[in-house]
């Protein structure tokens, strides 16, 4: 230790976290910049894209993570008030809503490699019945009924629909790699908890996770507009 | 809540918090409403995004979403307590962000037709198409 | 531990034999350690063989393009034709040079060392952090070894889409992506690490305005690195996943935007440029205040200028990319905002001017890197102006005028300024002197050899030879050959630094506490410096008071006045 203060320790750790936070916003940018990108040149590609994207698991997932992150703060809180019993069961609250997320996640991914709805040159529908309802009615309107026919449409000599799922399997599988990053520091939150290694003076690690987690959160409520929404 | 108190002894907490505890303790009200208000929100971006009024649709659902971003970082996060050099970070980085969104955006209708062209010529192989 | 254990009797040049370098031994020691001063001098061996190895590339590329004008570029070389080795060495060497030595070389060798130490501090904020960057840079570096074992790499440094990623799965692209996306991780932290030991390490009685200026320069390269790299780093990533899957996002034949990769490359190689010179521009205004012993001139602008210039390098990324599809308004724009990058450097070099005017000037070693220095930073950037103007910029676009335009900066300048650095510290990291004659000598060759190298490509490069090519037509055999002589020239300079300075390591004489008479507070620490830094008291002052040093016959070097340790402070308020 090499602080004159426990204050200042506790200060610099937060400086540092802070200053991964900002590294955090511009590791994202170059994902908004490639969405905001391709929605400038191809908003028809993103109207279509939104048919494969089911919004209420979206809206789960964001209740889901506003709670967690409540839980997070709260951790906080129980951390300076020196609650141990509170401590544990936010930090325990906290990694289960995670886990809640990516479980949801995880349906709406094999979904989408079921129905072949996925990125890039992977792009090619299945099956015709297969593609969401409104989807097969906007398209039998248009006269398309066929599977090939759908996959000329929306395929990359179509509409293109392949960098729309690049960019939200890019954009939902980084954010949920942090999300199960996000998982790890909270199991090993748990355990120093159960230990009983923080204090009033000495809680770094909770906060700093914790604005971790925030983070993470404030990140998906931009996600679940953009890709789930507006169409 | 008592701001003005808090804000004048950032480093220490609220009248529940014990002597001598770091950082500012936020009250459990504040959690929990904070959390209402951002569920709230959240229920009126998914309205929101059911009336179809073009391109007001993205500004609507990005300025909520800006709104709800906001909330978490000054109460959850406690920008509002804490050190001005961290709430500048956030801010210098968010900023950068936007210069970084704003300039390649206005740059890349100039040469879509470039990549068309490129894109018509090449199969995917890359080799270029037998004419 | 073994530490304690006095193995020599205490000589006369620090009072101590135990210090950092054997305070504990063995590899395992040094592989696990905490120590700043010790990871610093790990990073210093990396970031050199870095270097060895991206000069001998350079070598090679101008022994190839000798005789390019009469070779046939078909011609075969160890199983390869010359035309397809060169195409990888050029890459090999520039990605060696760029991401191995140049943006780690000072911050993460030197600055490590000196950053903690010019606080008075123990070790930097965060130690273990320090430590990883250090592992993820020799993760990175491996990962370029295997690039190498593996063949290399044709595509260039900078990696564009679609030649590089639209051709089937190539392991050592794969390893390239991935080592540049972990050498940026070693980076973000390095940068982190620094901002907050400048913010919560600081002595008191030091505020931000008496740090030495090489610390401004640090905290702004800190900031880029920090607030640039993570873009290069997601870049890289996704490009990585458009090699192997195909998605779409990069490559125009699945859909995606190639020139996106070019935006998004240089918002983080542009400000990159920045993480190379700024730390070198702080060198500077160590060595030329020490060296003039007269306090720095214009201290505020020179510091602020640093940070100028980090701001103002993430607003010029467009200036790369004038040929490369983007629009013209754009090119406008950046063409214009890149002229302001010349206010905040020019800014700097005045201020060493004049911070030389009137001091009493010793051209010891590292004070003539620093000459060199403002002459070739000056060159550099004043020719860096042509090109940001657009019309000239088309005409001398990837042609060798680009190529002597941007050594002079990074070769030039920063290379300077390393060697600079290394031999204004060498004293400080490993306790003894080096030869100062060899020493003049080498800086001699390097400085003779660089010009002869990169002067003749200006001209060939007005006069149409572009860059990356193996062979050209007659007319530019003069200019190549001129090049290639100074090539080797500072081949010559930079292996006889290695074999002094090795020597220097182990059979030197003693180097006294404070050689050069400087004022930062790294100097009051032994020669070299103890564990935990600094035995006795650190006297908080600012960084240019030359005057509370006197020179001592005894040992060869500045002592502090008596006064100064008495009272604890430094002349200047002792006498108020």
């Amino acid at each position: 230790m090499h602080f004159d203060t426990l204050h200042n320790q506790f200060q610099a750790g937060k400086l540092g976290m802070w200053l991964f936070l900002g590294q955090e916003v511009l590791f994202f940018a170059a994902l908004f910049t490639a969405y905001a990108v391709y929605r400038g040149n191809h908003t028809e590609m993103f109207h279509y894209g939104q048919f494969f994207l089911n919004w209420q698991m979206g809206a789960a997932n964001t209740i889901v993570l506003l709670f967690s992150s409540m839980t997070a703060a709260w951790s906080v809180r129980c951390a300076q008030l020196e609650q141990r019993k509170g401590l544990l069961l936010t930090i325990a609250v906290t990694w289960l809503c995670a886990a809640t997320f990516m479980i949801i996640k995880y349906f709406e991914y094999t979904h989408k490699i079921h129905v072949g709805s996925v990125w890039g040159a992977s792009f090619n529908i299945h099956d015709f019945s297969e593609l969401p309802e409104k989807l097969q009615k906007l398209l039998t309107e248009q006269g398309i009924t066929t599977t090939e026919a759908a996959n000329a449409k929306l395929g990359k000599d179509g509409l293109g629909l392949g960098t729309f799922f690049a960019v939200y399997f890019c954009m939902t599988g980084l954010h949920g790699i942090h999300v199960l990053v996000g998982m790890g520091l909270y199991a090993w939150l748990f355990v120093r908890a159960l230990k009983g290694s923080f204090n009033r003076k000495y809680y770094g690690a909770v906060d700093n996770i914790a604005l971790y987690w925030h983070i993470v959160d404030l990140i998906w409520i931009f996600l679940f507009p953009l890709l789930y929404l507006i169409g | 809540m008592s701001d003005g108190h808090a804000h004048s002894h950032d480093d220490h907490g609220h009248g529940e918090a014990l002597p001598g505890t770091i950082g500012h303790v936020t009250p459990a009200s504040t959690l929990i409403g904070v959390f209402l208000t951002l569920v709230v929100l959240t229920v009126i971006t998914v309205a929101a995004a059911q009336v179809d009024v073009g391109r007001l649709n993205v500004v609507g659902a990005l300025a909520i979403a800006t709104v709800k971003g906001s909330i978490v970082a000054l109460w959850f996060m406690h920008l509002r307590y804490d050190k001005r050099f961290n709430f500048f970070i956030m801010f210098g980085s968010v900023l950068f962000l936007l210069w970084m969104v704003g300039y390649i955006l206005f740059d890349t209708k100039m040469y879509q037709h470039d990549m068309e062209n490129y894109r018509h010529n090449k199969t995917v192989d890359g080799k270029p198409k037998p004419e | 531990m073994a530490g304690g254990v006095v193995e020599k009797p205490a000589g006369a040049y620090g009072g101590s034999t135990k210090n950092y370098l054997n305070e504990t031994r063995g590899i395992k020691n040094w592989l696990i350690t905490l120590d700043h001063k010790r990871i610093a001098l790990m990073y210093l061996v990396a970031v050199t063989s870095a270097l060895l190895l991206g000069g001998f590339f350079a070598i090679a590329l101008r022994t190839v393009l000798w005789d390019g004008a009469v070779r046939d570029p078909q011609d075969l070389f160890l199983g390869l034709r010359i035309e397809q080795m060169y195409n990888r060495y050029f890459t090999l060497h520039g990605a060696v040079m760029v991401f191995l030595f140049i943006i780690p070389g000072i911050p993460a060798s030197l600055g490590n060392f000196v950053l903690p130490m010019q606080l008075g501090a123990k070790d930097l904020a965060l130690p273990r952090l320090n430590l990883m960057s250090l592992y993820l840079y020799w993760i990175g570096a491996i990962f370029f070894v295997g690039v190498l074992a593996l063949g290399g790499l044709d595509t260039g440094w900078t990696l564009y889409p679609p030649y590089s990623l639209g051709r089937d799965t190539s392991i050592p692209l794969i390893l390239a992506l991935s080592a540049v996306f972990i050498l940026g991780f070693s980076s973000i932290l390095t940068g982190l690490n620094f901002i907050v030991t400048m913010h919560r390490l600081r002595p008191p009685g030091m505020g931000m305005y008496d740090m030495p200026l090489f610390l401004w320069a640090l905290y702004a390269t800190s900031l880029i690195q920090v607030l640039a790299t993570p873009v290069i780093g997601l870049t890289l990533g996704l490009s990585l996943i458009e090699h192997v899957f195909h998605i779409g996002i990069f490559l125009p034949e699945y859909g995606g935007d190639p020139v996106l990769y070019q935006h998004f490359f240089w918002f983080y190689s542009h400000p990159a440029v920045y993480i190379m010179i700024l730390p070198a521009m702080g060198v500077q205004s160590e060595l030329i205040a020490t060296f003039s012993r007269k306090h720095v001139f214009g201290y505020k602008a020179i510091g602020w200028s640093s940070i100028a210039i980090a701001v103002i390098g993430f607003i010029v990324w467009g200036h790369h990319m004038f040929v490369a599809g983007q629009s013209p308004a754009a090119g406008l724009i950046f063409s214009f905002l890149t002229f302001f990058v010349a206010i905040p450097s020019a800014i700097k070099v005045f201020n060493w001017v004049a911070t030389m005017y009137k001091g009493s000037i010793e051209l010891k070693t590292p004070m003539l890197y620093g000459l060199a220095f403002m002459y070739l930073f000056g060159i550099g950037g004043l020719t860096g102006l042509f090109l940001a103007s657009i019309a000239n910029n088309v005409h001398l676009h990837d042609t060798y005028f680009v190529i002597a335009h941007f050594h002079m900066v990074m070769v030039g300048s920063t290379l300077n300024a390393f060697f600079g650095g290394v031999h204004y510290w060498w004293p400080k990291m490993t306790g003894r002197m080096y030869n100062e004659t060899l020493a003049k000598i080498a800086c001699l060759l390097v400085f003779v050899g660089f010009n002869l190298a990169f002067m003749p490509q200006f001209v060939a490069g007005t006069r149409g030879m572009p860059r990356r090519y193996a062979n050209y037509s007659d007319e530019f055999t003069i200019f190549h050959q001129w090049s290639t002589v100074g090539a080797y020239i500072l081949g010559a300079g930079v292996l006889l630094q290695v074999i002094y300075l090795t020597h220097s390591w182990f059979k030197g004489a003693r180097a006294p506490k404070n050689p050069w008479g400087a004022a930062s507070l790294e100097w009051q620490s032994d020669s070299p410096p103890d564990f935990h830094n600094f035995t006795k008291p650190v006297v908080v002052m600012a960084a240019y008071d030359y005057e509370n040093w006197e020179y001592d016959a005894n040992t060869g070097g500045y002592e502090l006045r008596k006064e100064v340790v008495e009272t604890g402070r430094s002349i200047a308020t002792v006498h108020n």
